[in-house]
């Protein structure tokens, strides 16, 4: 009985056979995941700096925003955004407001997880001795240049293995964005279950294909990531 | 010092320059002038106040009160109409600290970056050089610290000498009027303190100006032409090294050299 059920999950045929559909699915997860991951990570730089300000007000302003989506779970805030936001806004702006459901999943994952990466941008920075931002004011460079050349390279070289994990979840988390109806992988996979009724290999395979994707990306990047260090800067 | 060098005008000036940490006073009224190409070593017990006052020469730490002055302008305040002075925008800031070399002790080479990459950075941001232009000042005073075959070495690479000759060559490429070492050869194992020794007395020798915060006795005694004894933030002695060291007027200036001396 329950080798019988074993054989009917791993029997990915039925992936073979609807590949197309499935194929164009996944890549909605695979563009919804770029454009997040982007987004998280441009909001995680200038909020793990403002944690970092001098100004009482921006360190209390950032620290917020991290809380909130820090400790606000990825399936709440993305219904929120689908849902809620639009029609807060069309009431604030007083004319139809709409969000498609791609764009919606991207907000709601970027900003979601904006939250995660600031706290590592922060500790990146944080990790990069003052002497070294000393020696560049000691030169005369200004706070700016400073940053931008001496500070975020090598933070961001230190919060590569930190940052990859965050992304690994990022990707994990694509897979909730079939309920808001974006056309990805887990929705064209109920699709062809509906259709076929057979649960057992599409969810087994659905499970197989998310682990095979993550296994291979992280794999080419620990292997691009050990060329950089290769070369020779700590 | 002859009439002639005493009526110049000094390139650094420090006027009743004071520093407090919270309740605690680092520096207490230090006022000295300083002529170009004089080299300065200031003598201490440790926290007697030597490397705060090497930080606020060129303004790392903001002194609590008085000004220091690089060739006639103050530095981190701005002369008003009515002669009054306040506070200095950032980038007049930079500006004054970009004519002040500053060698650290823990060297802070940037290690991301090459030795060359390293000492063109500022060249090139800081004073808007072109790449080959600043290729051509770096790779000329990696030259004078004999690290020119070190070029494309990463800190990581090299020794703790080499890393603090790479540091000085980076000060040093910013041409600027001073240079400053803040206890330039502590950190380093003593069997690489000679080579970095060597290339401050070269400098010294070329008449760079050079205020050295120091435990190196004989460097301060062999190669200073001034030599200043700092004790609880108070200059308790200030004189030519054989007065500093063979006559001390301060009685706690003799103490400490005894002291140091075995």
């Amino acid at each position: 009985m329950f080798s019988e059920t074993l054989r009917q999950s791993l029997d990915l045929s039925i992936f073979w056979e609807y590949r197309q559909t499935l194929l164009v699915g996944l890549l909605q997860n695979v563009y919804i995941f770029f454009a997040s991951a982007a987004l998280a990570m441009a909001l995680a730089v200038v909020v793990g700096l403002a944690r970092l300000s001098k100004r009482f007000w921006v360190r209390g302003l950032s620290t917020f925003y991290v809380e909130l989506f820090r400790n606000t779970p990825e399936f709440v805030l993305l219904i929120w955004v689908y849902y809620v936001l639009p029609i807060l806004l069309s009431r604030l702006l007083a004319t139809q407001f709409n969000l498609s459901p791609f764009l919606a999943a991207v907000l709601g994952l970027g900003v979601a997880y904006s939250g995660f990466m600031s706290e590592t941008v922060r500790a990146g920075i944080q990790a990069i001795p003052k002497g070294h931002r000393e020696a560049g004011t000691a030169l005369g460079m200004r706070d700016g240049a400073i940053l931008r050349r001496i500070v975020l390279p090598q933070a961001l070289r230190r919060m590569l293995p930190e940052m990859l994990s965050q992304l690994v979840s990022l990707f994990k988390a694509t897979s909730i964005v079939s309920l808001i109806a974006v056309p990805d992988i887990m929705y064209q996979v109920s699709m062809v279950n509906v259709e076929q009724m057979r649960p057992l290999p599409l969810y087994t395979g659905a499970a197989l294909l998310f682990c095979l994707v993550i296994i291979s990306a992280t794999q080419m990047i620990q292997i691009l990531s050990e060329r950089w260090r290769r070369r020779g800067w700590a | 010092m002859n009439n002639a060098v005493a009526e110049q005008k000094p390139i650094l000036e420090c006027r009743d320059l004071r520093k407090a940490f919270g309740a605690f006073e680092v520096l207490r009224s230090i006022s000295f002038e300083m002529q170009a190409g004089v080299v300065l070593s200031v003598i201490g017990a440790s926290g007697s106040g030597k490397s705060t006052l090497l930080r606020c020469l060129n303004y790392l730490e903001q002194p609590s009160s008085g000004v220091v002055f690089l060739d006639g302008e103050p530095i981190g305040l701005r002369r008003q109409a009515d002669g009054g002075l306040k506070p200095d925008s950032p980038a007049n800031i930079a500006r004054m600290r970009a004519q002040i070399g500053m060698v650290f002790q823990q060297f802070n080479l940037w290690p991301h970056m090459s030795a060359l990459e390293n000492v063109i950075e500022a060249p090139r941001q800081v004073k808007g050089l072109k790449r080959a232009e600043a290729i051509e000042i770096g790779r000329h005073y990696l030259g004078k610290v004999n690290l020119l075959d070190k070029a494309d070495a990463y800190p990581a690479r090299l020794s703790g000498g080499q890393q603090q000759r790479v540091a000085i060559a980076r000060a040093l490429a910013m041409q600027p009027k001073v240079m400053l070492f803040d206890e330039a050869t502590s950190a380093l194992d003593p069997e690489l303190t000679g080579e970095v020794l060597d290339v401050m007395r070269a400098l010294a020798e070329e008449g760079t100006t050079m205020v050295v915060v120091t435990h190196e006795m004989r460097f301060a005694r062999d190669v200073s032409d001034r030599v200043m004894f700092l004790h609880q933030g108070v200059i308790e002695e200030d004189g030519a090294p054989a007065q500093v060291f063979g006559n001390p007027a301060s009685e706690r200036c003799r103490a400490f050299l005894s002291s140091v001396a075995h």
